[in-house]
């Protein structure tokens, strides 16, 4: 990593070349798997299948990881981020079981997502406690009070015929052509993406995560900000934590973490692999792309179903090996 | 995070001595507080729970830590060399998926018809290979540990699927039924061997030249260099380390469980706990073999009372995050009054 510049310069032509290919190393990436998938599997390359993959394995992924992103970009981590998904996703069945009004349902929803997020934040900004740490002890305590709540561990079940329509809408239904969780995360992707940008927040957030002594020094109180980014993380949690439920109509205790892991892939792949070298909306959304096709074209594959997960381990590390490699042997940063 | 501790220019000035000492008794207050918490949890079990403080009982939650205890030892190595940040520093997610996939390779290798000496050098030939594939990554490739140990995650828990089929694969030797028995006073043979195993570790870890060197290039990676220490190779050796740990963990889980079974996964967060939380005993407040043992001990009482007193096991995992959070804020409390 930290190769002097002398050295990077006398790499020379080798270096431009890979300079340029860590530049877009995430969409070179996307294409090589693309292309892979295209040509192995006859049914990949088709708008059916590529439509599945849009539908099926993006959207959720996508709200998640954007939320994580929002983590990571303000230096920290949340693991909780499947706890803030199953808390919306209990309150949001609870309610809408108790008979209550699906806008009621979902506010609450929302809103005990944000309480995840603000008991991190607590952790975080007023106790000091590293945010892997507070969010690891909220996870772990998440899982217990779900438990709590649903006798051990039972799944609450809305009735199919019972669910309001609004209800069935937002989980099949569509906004604009688009169905209704695609367009919903495509709507966060763009808001955060503009918020990361163009606001004061957003930019302060990324500063923290660069360089926390100088917004510091800069008279910035930046425990508020990170505070404030980790509410926001369990509000965006909390949104997916809705569409979960919405598609599948039922609340199953600790599902959210299923997410977890991929999440943080996701935004890691995104951080790393663009040319902005930071965390960032759309090479998490790039991230997650890669993800869900790999996903999707493995499962095309005749493949053993168990094989699947060994090759996205395996691609995924290829591309992290080689673009870190990359990294070292070109750009010298 | 802590704020004040990149402006102190660092200790002459009589104000700060008078802080660092009040801030030894605090560490020191925590420390005992840690140890004395530990200690009352153990008198209250012992009161209500007249089984708990019996040899026996002991014994069985000593063979119980005995896995997580081996793998958070191995976590604890990673954490020593690879420095307290989490994130970029040492981590290891890659070793509840090695201790699954050496387990079936055990199994499997049993099944077939191999002895146990094969079997066992598979399984820590698995692990080590895993600790290789997670150290080179990390150190030659440059791969944050978070994510290369994540990636390597998916890849071995893929591969014990692959092999298992995702089926309980039994096993049953003469070594496995000897690890899994107890001896004539009732204490199980696997306590007998985290104990050992922890001797082994801080042995190595906390007395030898080597075991310093990991705790240089942790904590002060800089000096190290300059002291000339080769900071890849030990970084490397460390996650080797670990994948062996990774190894032995899965050898005892085949005997425990009589066979390979499927879940290894659900350990892996109850081990990066338990290995965090060691970092509270010891008096530097930094992680150390003995701090594991005691952690993964206080872990394993907790879930043993509450299980002779009847209480659903759904609040061992809430205890837990409790435990880390209240630990952890202590910590950070008082390290900043410490800067």
């Amino acid at each position: 990593m930290s190769l002097t510049t002398t050295k990077a310069a006398n790499a020379g032509l080798h270096g431009v070349v890979a300079a340029s290919l860590l530049r877009y190393g995430l969409i070179l990436a996307l294409i090589v798997v693309f292309a892979i998938f295209s040509a192995i599997t006859p049914t990949f390359l088709t708008l059916t299948n590529l439509q599945s993959v849009l539908v099926n394995n993006f959207p959720l992924l996508a709200i998640i990881s954007i939320a994580m992103t929002f983590a990571v970009a303000s230096g920290g981590i949340d693991l909780s981020v499947g706890t803030a998904m199953d808390f919306a996703s209990f309150a949001f069945v609870s309610l809408v079981l108790a008979g209550q009004p699906v806008a009621i349902a979902a506010l609450a929803g929302l809103a005990a997502g944000a309480l995840v997020g603000a008991f991190n934040a607590l952790l975080i900004s007023v106790i000091g406690v590293s945010p892997f740490l507070a969010t690891l002890g909220t996870l772990f305590i998440g899982r217990s009070v779900q438990q709590l709540l649903t006798n051990g561990g039972n799944p609450v079940y809305l009735p199919p015929n019972g669910v309001p329509e609004v209800f069935r809408f937002l989980g099949h239904g569509t906004l604009a052509g688009f169905p209704v969780p695609l367009a919903i995360a495509i709507i966060i992707a763009v808001a955060t993406a503009v918020m990361f940008v163009h606001t004061r927040f957003g930019r302060i957030t990324l500063s923290i995560g660069i360089q926390p002594s100088v917004v510091r020094y800069s008279g910035i109180a930046a425990p508020a900000y990170i505070a404030a980014t980790f509410v926001l993380v369990g509000l965006i949690a909390a949104v997916g934590g809705l569409i979960l439920t919405a598609t599948v109509t039922v609340y199953i205790p600790s599902s959210g973490n299923a997410f977890l892991l991929n999440a943080i892939g996701a935004t890691f792949i995104g951080t790393t692999l663009s040319p902005l070298g930071r965390p960032n909306v759309g090479g998490t959304i790039l991230g997650v792309l890669l993800l869900s096709i790999v996903a999707n074209g493995l499962l095309l594959t005749d493949l053993n179903f168990y094989w699947q997960q060994v090759g996205t381990g395996t691609l995924i590390f290829a591309v992290l090996a080689l673009s870190f490699i990359n990294r070292k042997a070109g750009s010298g940063a | 995070m802590s704020a004040e501790a990149e402006f102190a220019p660092s200790g002459f000035s009589s104000v700060e001595r008078s802080g660092r000492s009040a801030g030894n008794i605090a560490a020191a207050a925590l420390r005992f507080g840690s140890l004395i918490a530990f200690a009352a949890i153990l008198i209250v079990f012992s009161i209500t729970a007249p089984y708990f403080l019996s040899v026996g009982n002991i014994g069985n939650v000593l063979g119980q830590s005995a896995i997580s205890g081996v793998l958070a030892i191995g976590l604890t190595i990673v954490l020593i060399a690879g420095g307290s940040n989490v994130v970029t520093g040492g981590i290891d997610l890659s070793l509840a998926a090695n201790m699954g996939l050496s387990a079936a390779v055990y199994a499997s290798l049993t099944q077939l018809g191999y002895g146990d000496a094969v079997a066992i050098a598979a399984s820590i030939l698995t692990g080590s290979l895993i600790g290789l594939v997670n150290a080179i990554a990390v150190v030659y490739a440059g791969i944050v540990p978070l994510l290369a140990t994540l990636a390597v995650m998916n890849i071995v828990a893929g591969l014990e699927l692959v092999l298992t089929g995702n089926t309980v694969i039994p096993a049953s030797t003469p070594i496995l039924s000897a690890l899994s028995a107890s001896d004539p006073f009732g204490i199980p043979v696997l306590a007998y061997v985290l104990i050992d195993f922890t001797v082994l570790a801080t042995a190595v870890v906390q007395y030898t030249p080597l075991g310093l060197r990991l705790y240089a290039i942790g904590e002060f990676p800089d000096a190290a260099r300059a002291a000339g220490l080769p900071l890849r190779r030990l970084l490397a050796g460390a996650f080797i380390a670990s994948g062996v740990c990774g190894g032995l963990a899965g050898i005892l889980s085949v005997s425990y469980l009589s066979g390979s079974t499927t879940g290894s996964g659900e350990m892996l967060l109850p081990v990066v706990v338990t290995a965090l939380l060691g970092s509270v005993f010891p008096r530097r407040l930094v992680p150390t073999i003995t701090g594991t043992l005691l952690s993964a001990l206080l872990v394993g009482f907790l879930s043993n009372g509450f299980q002779l007193l009847n209480i659903s096991s759904t609040l061992v995992s809430g205890i837990q995050g409790l435990l880390i959070l209240i630990v952890v804020s202590a910590t950070t409390l008082l390290r900043r009054q410490e800067a």
